[in-house]
């Protein structure tokens, strides 16, 4: 589903579960949704080192650690807080109706 | 690399008798007896004296005596006899091991005694436990301890080293896997939702029909992985902790180095259903040593290549983030263990 104004609903709000990120995609983009708190955020899915997917990594304290080397990322603004990546993450626009979850890239 | 200060199974049971058991574990030639009350000893299989393997003697009474010149070695591994003289040096004695039986292995710490705590060895009840059927068995590897514990932290070969056993392709595209991890501890938990039974879950099992499978590899340092698995009809509520009218059994693996480039696998397969008929262990049994000797054969051939070309350049998929994890986890422990033998050593 995408509106006029770019959003797209990428998952129902209930689908994800806290401190464990959920896979989606933005057109042909895999992204990774992730609820923290009583926030949601989404950020591109393959690490920016090699192709690894951060969906299947481990969060812990606010960060995404890539499940095959080990790089973290913080969730809330995709620095990259350890190597061997270098660089941030993309980080997407997040918006929630109810249940819906509508992500649009900034 | 090998991890010292660990229990590691050094033989099954019934391999340990009154003639001595020559057994090489992490680089070190060990012998094992037992002594006439039937309790089990580990000496360092090198006479003190001139180093043949003491395992080349034989047992006298207690002591175990040296092929060569006849030195008899005491339960405690101190000289006691030498023919031909009659005082002892005190120097004259080999180094022991503390081991101990259990789940019908011999377990060996290979590490600083002060530290061997039975307490610690791995659970691996289900082997002798009676509400389980049973059996297990041994294979030697030609490979790299690390190899094997690599395989069973990635099941998605079984779809293409085991296709007429226990892997069907269903099991590589269509699992659901979630990897969790604590310090010492990595566990891979795969779901293969409503897919056809693999061949031996239908021999088995008896499964007409698609099945939800489970496998749950429970990974414990050094080399210790536990793996739960089995099917039950789909929709019949297995991912929901129901595990009715279908197969549940334990894969279990203990694999104790020999040297950096050989390894002793000790493996065992247990059922929670109908567990006194022993035609039907041996039949689990056969199906998955069939599987095993699959995997032997990689081991020695991934051996191989990397005896060609040393710490070769590899890439990591998906799939390894049980492998990757597990790997790190032994990294750690060893530089710990190395970093506390150093700062004994500067005492």
């Amino acid at each position: 589903m995408q509106g006029s104004d770019g959003w797209h609903r990428v998952a129902a709000l209930a689908e994800l579960i806290a401190d464990a990120p959920f896979p989606a995609k933005l057109g042909g983009t895999p992204i990774a949704l992730y609820r923290v708190g009583d926030r949601v955020y989404a950020l591109d899915d393959v690490c920016t080192h090699e192709l690894a997917l951060l969906s299947q990594g481990f969060v812990e304290g606010g960060a995404v650690e890539c499940p095959l080397h080990g790089a973290r990322f913080d969730i809330a603004t995709g620095r990259c807080l350890a190597p061997p990546a270098t660089e941030n993450l993309r980080v997407y626009e997040v918006r929630v109706e109810g249940d819906e979850i509508f992500v649009r890239a900034s | 690399m090998f991890l010292r200060n660990y229990w590691y199974v050094a033989a099954s049971e019934s391999d340990i008798g009154r003639k001595p058991f020559a057994r090489t574990i992490l680089g070190e030639p060990i012998v094992l007896f037992r002594t006439e009350d039937g309790t089990p000893v580990a000496f360092e299989d090198r006479c003190a004296h001139r180093h043949l393997p003491l395992s080349m003697g034989k047992v006298v009474g207690d002591r175990l005596q040296c092929h060569y010149h006849g030195l008899q070695y005491d339960r405690a591994g101190q000289c006691v006899r030498i023919p031909g003289q009659e005082l002892i040096p005190p120097s004259a004695k080999v180094k022991t091991y503390p081991v101990v039986e259990r789940y019908r292995w011999l377990w060996i710490w290979m590490g600083d005694p002060a530290l061997a705590d039975p307490a610690r060895i791995t659970d691996f009840h289900w082997l002798d436990d009676p509400g389980w059927g049973a059996k297990s068995s041994y294979l030697y590897v030609k490979a790299n301890w690390q190899l094997v514990v690599d395989n069973l932290l990635d099941l998605t070969h079984l779809a293409f080293v085991h296709e007429t056993t226990i892997g069907n392709a269903a099991l590589a595209e269509h699992a659901i896997v979630k990897v969790t991890r604590a310090p010492n501890n990595v566990v891979v938990t795969r779901w293969i939702i409503d897919q056809p039974a693999p061949p031996t879950f239908v021999k088995v099992g008896g499964f007409t029909g698609n099945v939800d499978r489970w496998q749950i590899v429970d990974f414990v340092p050094p080399a210790f992985l536990r793996l739960d698995v089995g099917a039950t009809p789909t929709g019949t509520g297995a991912p929901e902790g129901k595990r009715v009218g279908g197969i549940n059994m334990r894969n279990l693996n203990a694999i104790t180095p020999e040297t950096e480039k050989t390894s002793h696998y000790f493996w065992g397969q247990a059922h929670d259903f109908d567990v006194k008929n022993t035609a039907l262990t041996q039949k689990i049994f056969e199906q998955i040593e069939t599987a095993f000797h699959e995997d032997v054969a990689v081991f020695s051939a991934q051996q191989r290549n990397l005896d060609l070309i040393p710490n070769p350049p590899q890439v990591d998929i998906n799939a390894d983030t049980g492998v990757i994890q597990a790997r790190r986890i032994l990294d750690r422990l060893y530089d710990e263990e190395q970093a506390a033998l150093h700062a004994t050593a500067a005492e």
